[in-house]
Parts: C-alpha cells; structure tokens; sequence
C-alpha cells in the first residue's frame, strides 16, 4: 500500500475545472516532485492531500485513511503532515521558538520542560540554532522559511508537502532553503512537492509528475524525463524552463 | 471667578469621579465581551445568531444612547426587570460600546490574513486554538487604537447617567451647581476632571500596548 494514494480525483472552483480525474501514489520515502504550468492545478492537488481543500470526486488516501475536511480526527491526520507553504505563513506576533513549540505543546505531544530543547533541536536541523529568541519579521525570508520547514519538524511528520517553497525568495536565499529539503530528503523523509526549481527536481526527487490541464499528463525518474519527455507539452514546459 | 465655594465640594467631586472610572470600566470589559463574542458569531456559521447580531449593533448604533438608557431605567421596570440607576446605566453602555465593538473587533479578525488560520489548522491546532493562539492577537492588535477612541467615547458618554441620578460626575456637578450658584466654575472643573481622566487612560492605553504588542510590525 502506497503511504499516498490519490485516485481519479476532480475539483472545481466556480466553473474552472481545476483538477480533472488526477492519480497518483506515493510511496513511503519517495521524493515527488510536481511540475507544470501555473492553473495546471498542482497546488491545488497538493492542498486537497491535506484536506485544506475537499476533493469533488474521487479519492485520496493517507496512511490507509480516507482524507477530507469533514473527517472526525482532522486534526490528529494535520498533525502527521507538514505542509511548507510559498509566504511562510509564519505567526509574526510569536517568537521563533513559540512558533514551533505552539502546536507540539497545544496538542499535548511535548509538556513545556521540553518545549525549548525540541526548539534547539529543530532548528539546528534548519542551521538557526541562533535565531531561537527572533521575531519572525527580525529574519530574512529564507530563514523564514527555514523556521517554517523547523514547525513542521518539530511535530515529526510522517509525509512534507511543500507548495512553492522557494517561490517568494530572492535568488540568493532559494539555496539555504533548498539545501534543508535535500538534508530531509536524504534523511528517508516522504516528500511531494511543487516546485519551479527545475535542478532541485532533478537532482533530488525520485519521480517527477508534469501536470498539465488539470491532469498527470507524464510522468517518471527526472533522469528520463528531462532526457526524452514523450509529450509536446513536456518538451515544450522543459524547454521554457531553462 | 471664584473657585473657592467648590472646595468643600471636593469629596462629592471625588466620588462622582470615582462612579464616573467604575461605570466606564465596567461598560468598557463588557461591551469587549460582547465586542469578542459577537465579533465571532458575525464570522460564523449560524444564521441566526448573526442576524440577532447585526440587529442589535444597528439597533444600538443608530439610536441615541441617552434613549438606551431611560428604556433600561424607566421602561424594563414595567416588564418586571427593575434595576437601580448605576446598574441600569451599566448595563445601557455596556450594550453600547458592545454595539461598537463588534464592529470593531470584526474588522480587526479580518485584517488578520486566511493563510495565517490555514498555518494553523494544518499544524493539527482545534478550532478554539487557530481563534486564541493565532487569530486573536493580531486581530486585537490592529483593533485596538479603534477600540481606545471608542473607549474615550465611553468614558465621556458616561455623563448621561447623569439623567437617571445615577451619582456619577456630571451629576454630581448638576448638585454642586444648584447649591453654589457657581455654573462656569464648576463646569470648568468637571470638564478638566473629564479632560484629565481621558489622558491618563491615553497613557495607560499606551503602557498596555508597549507590553501586550510587543512583535515587530510588518515591514
């Protein structure tokens, strides 16, 4: 069984229709990586696998265990997936440290003698070990996004989504924060993430999934992929992304 | 000009003061509550409640309150609810500044943006702690120089307990006023105690706001 399974899933806003019968299993450890024209609906696919969206139709499932916004613990299936979004979203009127001990303390996983190691821990593990005391509008937005990679570690994952994570970088910070992910990845962590960072896609993510109108439109190891896509739309997608 | 005859005045002048700070705090910390709650009832998802919550805002913001309080005063009475004149008096302002709190703190909830909630809820937080933890702070900040202008409002409002003899300042003076004759002298008085009132509360307002804000604003 695949820790992901997303099963001809579709999702329309208004009469857009965003999503239009998408597949998908990821398995545990794997590194995916979603491609595609923006409106080609990844972040949409991504939001849904959260239950920050509800699916129309279709299915997705995490664990074994049906996803959608209504289902009864919500709550207990958000605390075992990190998401990382494109603006951080970190809390600005909370210091590092309480943003990442927040939830983990909210929700009874650490007490507060605790608290503040777990803070040391997680953001060794993002190189901000000196940043614990900041605010979050004292850093710059690569560290931002660091400490936001830091929150979800600290609630130990078992599956990161990362939705343009580097998109609202300036150029010279995208690599602190790409680094992380690849420290994560070599780790065994189960990522999918949504990216226009094309060498990261290729260097680091196992498969990559090229979305385009709304479907998996090609899909396969990144080496294979970039070499000899088999559609116009990849060939054509690659070829503007360089 | 003589300000002599208000001196043995003085203690009067102190505890109409004195009901003046009590009648302004108590309508202040409940008309929050109103303010807190019906801020949330307008953003949920009961149909009912928010119209019961848009009615009594329009209903409070669009008549005078010395009205609001003489129907609590003179008029509940006949329907069995009869309250003494601080009380009622408490109670009208207190529905008042509710009235424009909620307006307030709803606009303070919704400066606070949707990715911030979707941050949390995506960290496995409930409802009530998205709301606490996440939404409030913020929301009370950016509230929160609205809410001291109303506040002052309030503390100036108050002097209309003064038509229920409610001992509050304003009628205090009223008092002072038949027995010395001394109309100017007086009201220039009550008016500086009022003046003087209002910027100590400003700069109480402002230690609150050093200690209770204390993160960076957004760049």
């Amino acid at each position: 069984m695949a820790l992901v399974e997303i099963r001809d899933v579709h999702k329309t806003f208004g009469r857009v229709d965003v999503l239009k019968g998408v597949s998908l299993d990821v398995e545990e450890g794997e590194i995916v990586t979603i491609i595609g024209r923006s409106g080609s609906g990844k972040s949409t696919l991504l939001r849904c696998i959260n239950a920050l969206e509800t699916v129309d139709a279709g299915e997705i499932r995490v664990e074994g265990q049906k996803i959608h916004s209504g289902m009864p613990d919500l709550k207990q299936f958000r605390q075992r997936v990190g998401i990382v979004f494109q603006a951080f979203n970190l809390f600005p009127h909370l210091k590092v440290e309480r943003n990442i001990t927040l939830a983990p303390l909210l929700t009874g996983r650490i007490d507060k003698a605790k608290a503040r190691v777990l803070a040391e821990d997680v953001l060794t593990r993002v190189g901000l070990a000196d940043k614990i005391d900041a605010w979050p509008d004292q850093l710059s937005g690569g560290q931002q996004q660091r400490v936001a990679i830091a929150r979800c570690l600290a609630m130990a994952p078992h599956l990161m989504l990362f939705d343009e994570a580097t998109s609202a970088l300036d150029p010279e910070l995208v690599g602190e924060v790409l680094k992380v992910m690849e420290a994560m990845a070599r780790q065994g962590m189960t990522m999918i993430l949504v990216t226009h960072e094309m060498g990261f896609a290729r260097n680091v993510a196992n498969r990559i999934v090229f979305m385009h109108q709304g479907r998996v439109w090609e899909q396969g190891p990144p080496a294979e992929l970039f070499a000899s896509p088999k559609t116009p739309e990849l060939a054509s997608f690659i070829a503007s992304a360089k | 000009m003589n300000f002599l005859p208000l001196w043995r005045y003085q203690n009067q002048l102190i505890d109409g003061a004195i009901i003046t700070l009590e009648l302004t705090v108590i309508a202040a910390l409940c008309g929050l509550i109103i303010g807190i709650g019906g801020a949330v009832a307008l953003k949920g998802r009961a149909t009912f409640l928010r119209w019961l919550v848009r009615g009594y805002i329009e209903l409070f913001r669009n008549t005078p309150s010395l009205i609001q309080i003489f129907i609590i005063f003179f008029v509940l009475p006949s329907v069995g609810l009869k309250l003494p004149a601080f009380e009622a008096a408490a109670v009208a302002l207190s529905l008042y500044f509710g009235a424009y709190s909620v307006e307030i703190i709803r606009a303070g909830l919704d400066s606070v943006p949707r990715s911030q909630i979707e941050a949390g809820q995506c960290l496995g937080l409930s409802g009530w702690q998205v709301f606490r933890h996440i939404l409030l702070p913020p929301a009370l900040r950016n509230a929160y120089p609205a809410v001291t202008s109303q506040f002052v409002l309030l503390l100036l409002g108050t002097s209309l307990a003064s038509q229920v003899a409610a001992d509050e300042l304003f009628h205090v003076a009223g008092f002072i006023e038949s027995r010395t004759y001394r109309s100017f002298e007086v009201y220039a008085v009550i008016c500086a105690v009022y003046f003087a009132m209002a910027m100590a509360f400003k700069a109480l307002f402002a230690l609150i706001s050093a200690a209770a804000f204390r993160w960076p604003r957004r760049r």
